[in-house]
């Protein structure tokens, strides 16, 4: 188990929007063999597995934060979230988000909320973009006048002008996803459960939408949790990345901390003057990549400096960079770990989840 | 409540939107709920006259005429489709978005169900008037029988509606409900008197179809508005064992609606 240390950039004179402790869920699920007579034999004898989503998980989130949770696909994540978001209750454990149980769903607590799931729809497909709006503000009951100032706002932030009078379905992937961020936003949010909010959208897309979200939480102070396999999202919006997988939380911090404790290395970059074939680049550290005058070496944190000056030294240098290694191999290394301590039993996580949570 | 009814308003706006995009559609399945009273008109006119008596189960060829204009009428009115929907927005995790808006996911049905009602008029009442100029129906119809059927229309449109919306609920247990929508259908076209005046059934039968609400959701308000039923006390009754369904059904659909959201799965995503 990795260190879960609060992150060191929160903000100040804070309180906790969100708090879980040893939240689980578990599901039950049908499941049987391939085949023509395990068909046959299910429907005298039905079969089923408890699915552990989300197994002991405990946390904090302080108020205008914004976290990055990450982890593989079926890690719990968005369990976790529908969770926190009153859509599902929990098999055991508590949660409190701005002093509501959400799985009560109490009309006040889902005002002060929102969660956007991916491409999930929101928005009326038959109707003009505007209408769905409408519907909004009278479900959430907006008066007219913040109505009206919110929906400018978010017009201009998010540059919906133009589509405002289009049919939801004869808008491009983008245009919608941007319709859906701003309905989810019309009433103000407080706390912002958004699941992979840039998912299907092109990079120029992503970058607004970035942009946008971490205008949102400057400007309302609103609370984010946010799940995305993009870790462009992740990089740009969070300090603070909770790391989840097989429903167990493996990491609670800043960003560069994971990045020191799971992948102490640093990627260095050479482009030779030419091509040299008798050098031994192995023994300077791990060979990524060879492809002519170019190479791409891994190599200790602490040795780079002066792996550096002797590779300066030795070799016709055109042009030499050193860098982090890319947090998609970080994060892999974080799962690819996991699976190890599981494995021979050695660090796996203490079964009540304290010491995960921060 | 002014922002549940505000919201409803809002649905409701939508909903007819959304019809209006698809008058083809609308006016079709609006066509299909004409059909079947039709049919069972012109079968059952027809046992009439080749009886003897010019009667059937005790009806006229007029009387069948003026039962099936009216189950005709109660049965738009009625229609309802909850039971067929709820386990495609389960399974399909549509019902999620409804389920974190700070309003019941049941007023957008009813804002649906209604809107669908009120978009259907254009093109249902011309047909109306035409079935009946057609098949000319023998109306005994006095003026508090005709009023106190108008309410017994609408109670009846309220408990189709809510029985139907509780008993979509099953899809949160069973997420495929398909087939319990067509038992749901069955049992309504037949203990409510849509396929035979409920005078028609044997006795036994009567009386299951007296202590179920279907018979309370078509056949009750079409004998009052024929002026079949002559008895006030007997019309007032009706009126408050629908009364008496609904507000059960509401009770059920609070207590089973608490149970059932603890169990959903929120599927898909």
């Amino acid at each position: 188990m990795y260190s879960c240390r609060m992150p060191q950039s929160l903000p100040d004179n804070t309180m906790a929007h969100i708090e879980i402790d040893n939240l689980s869920k578990t599901f039950r699920v049908p499941e049987r063999e391939g085949g023509f007579r395990a068909s046959i034999r299910s429907i005298f004898r039905r079969k089923f597995r408890e699915v552990r989503a989300v197994d002991h998980v405990s946390l904090s989130v302080e108020a205008g934060e914004i976290v990055g949770f990450l982890g593989p696909n079926g890690a719990g994540k968005t369990t976790t979230l529908k969770m926190l978001s009153g859509l599902l209750h929990p098999t055991s454990g508590s949660a409190r988000v701005l002093g509501h149980i959400p799985w009560r769903r109490e009309s006040a607590y889902l005002r002060k909320i929102s969660m956007l799931m991916g491409q999930r729809q929101q928005m009326q497909w038959d109707l003009p973009v505007l209408d769905s709006f409408l519907v909004h503000g009278a479900v959430y009951g907006i008066s007219r006048q913040d109505y009206r100032k919110t929906l400018d706002q978010l017009v201009e932030l998010l540059d919906l002008g133009d589509v405002l009078k289009k049919q939801v379905r004869t808008l491009s992937l983008g245009e919608r996803m941007k319709c859906e961020i701003c309905v989810s936003l019309l009433h103000r949010p407080e706390v912002l459960f958004l699941d992979e909010p840039t998912i299907g959208v092109d990079i120029t897309m992503q970058a607004r939408i970035r942009e946008f979200i971490a205008n949102y939480n400057r400007q309302q102070g609103a609370t984010i949790i946010l799940t995305s396999h993009y870790m462009a999202d992740v990089t740009a919006l969070c300090k603070r990345i909770i790391v989840i997988d097989h429903g167990r939380l493996l990491f609670d911090g800043v960003l560069s901390d994971l990045s020191e404790r799971l992948a102490p290395f640093k990627v260095i970059k050479i482009d030779l003057t030419k091509e040299l074939d008798g050098y031994d680049f192995a023994v300077l550290g791990h060979v990524l990549a060879r492809d002519g005058r170019k190479v791409v070496l891994r190599v200790p944190k602490g040795e780079a400096a002066a792996i550096t000056a002797r590779l300066l030294t030795d070799l016709p240098v055109l042009d030499l960079t050193i860098e982090d290694p890319p947090i998609e191999d970080v994060i892999e290394r974080a799962f690819a770990n996991r699976l190890e301590q599981v494995d021979d039993g050695t660090n796996a996580p203490a079964p009540d989840g304290k010491g995960a949570g921060s | 409540m002014t922002h549940v009814v505000r919201a409803f308003l809002a649905y409701l706006r939508a909903a007819i939107g959304v019809m209006f995009q698809y008058r083809g559609e609308i006016l079709l399945w609006a066509i299909w709920g004409l059909i079947n009273p039709a049919v069972l008109y012109a079968m059952w006119s027809s046992a009439a006259e080749g009886n003897p008596g010019g009667e059937a189960a005790g009806f006229t060829r007029g009387q069948f005429a003026a039962y099936y204009f009216i189950i005709m009428i109660v049965g738009h009115l009625a229609t309802a489709w909850d039971v067929y929907e709820m386990g495609y927005m389960i399974r399909t995790g549509k019902l999620s978005p409804l389920l974190l808006r700070p309003i019941l996911p049941i007023w957008k049905s009813l804002a649906e169900n209604v809107a669908y009602k009120i978009a259907t008029l254009l093109f249902v009442v011309p047909m109306w008037c035409i079935f009946a100029w057609l098949v000319t129906p023998t109306f005994d119809t006095a003026m508090w029988q005709f009023g106190l059927g108008a309410a017994a229309v609408l109670l009846a449109a309220a408990l189709n509606f809510i029985l139907g919306y509780v008993v979509s609920l099953v899809a949160f247990w069973v997420t495929k409900l398909d087939a319990l929508g067509e038992v749901y259908f069955g049992l309504g076209m037949f203990l409510g008197g849509r396929f035979a005046p409920l005078d028609a059934l044997p006795e036994p039968v009567r009386w299951i179809a007296d202590g179920l609400p279907f018979r309370w959701m078509f056949a009750f308000p079409a004998e009052l508005l024929m002026g079949r039923i002559t008895s006030q006390t007997e019309a007032l009754a009706g009126i408050g064992i629908q009364a008496a369904w609904i507000v059960c059904i509401i009770v059920a659909f609070k207590i089973l609606w608490t149970v059932a959201v603890k169990r959903h799965a929120a599927v898909s995503g």
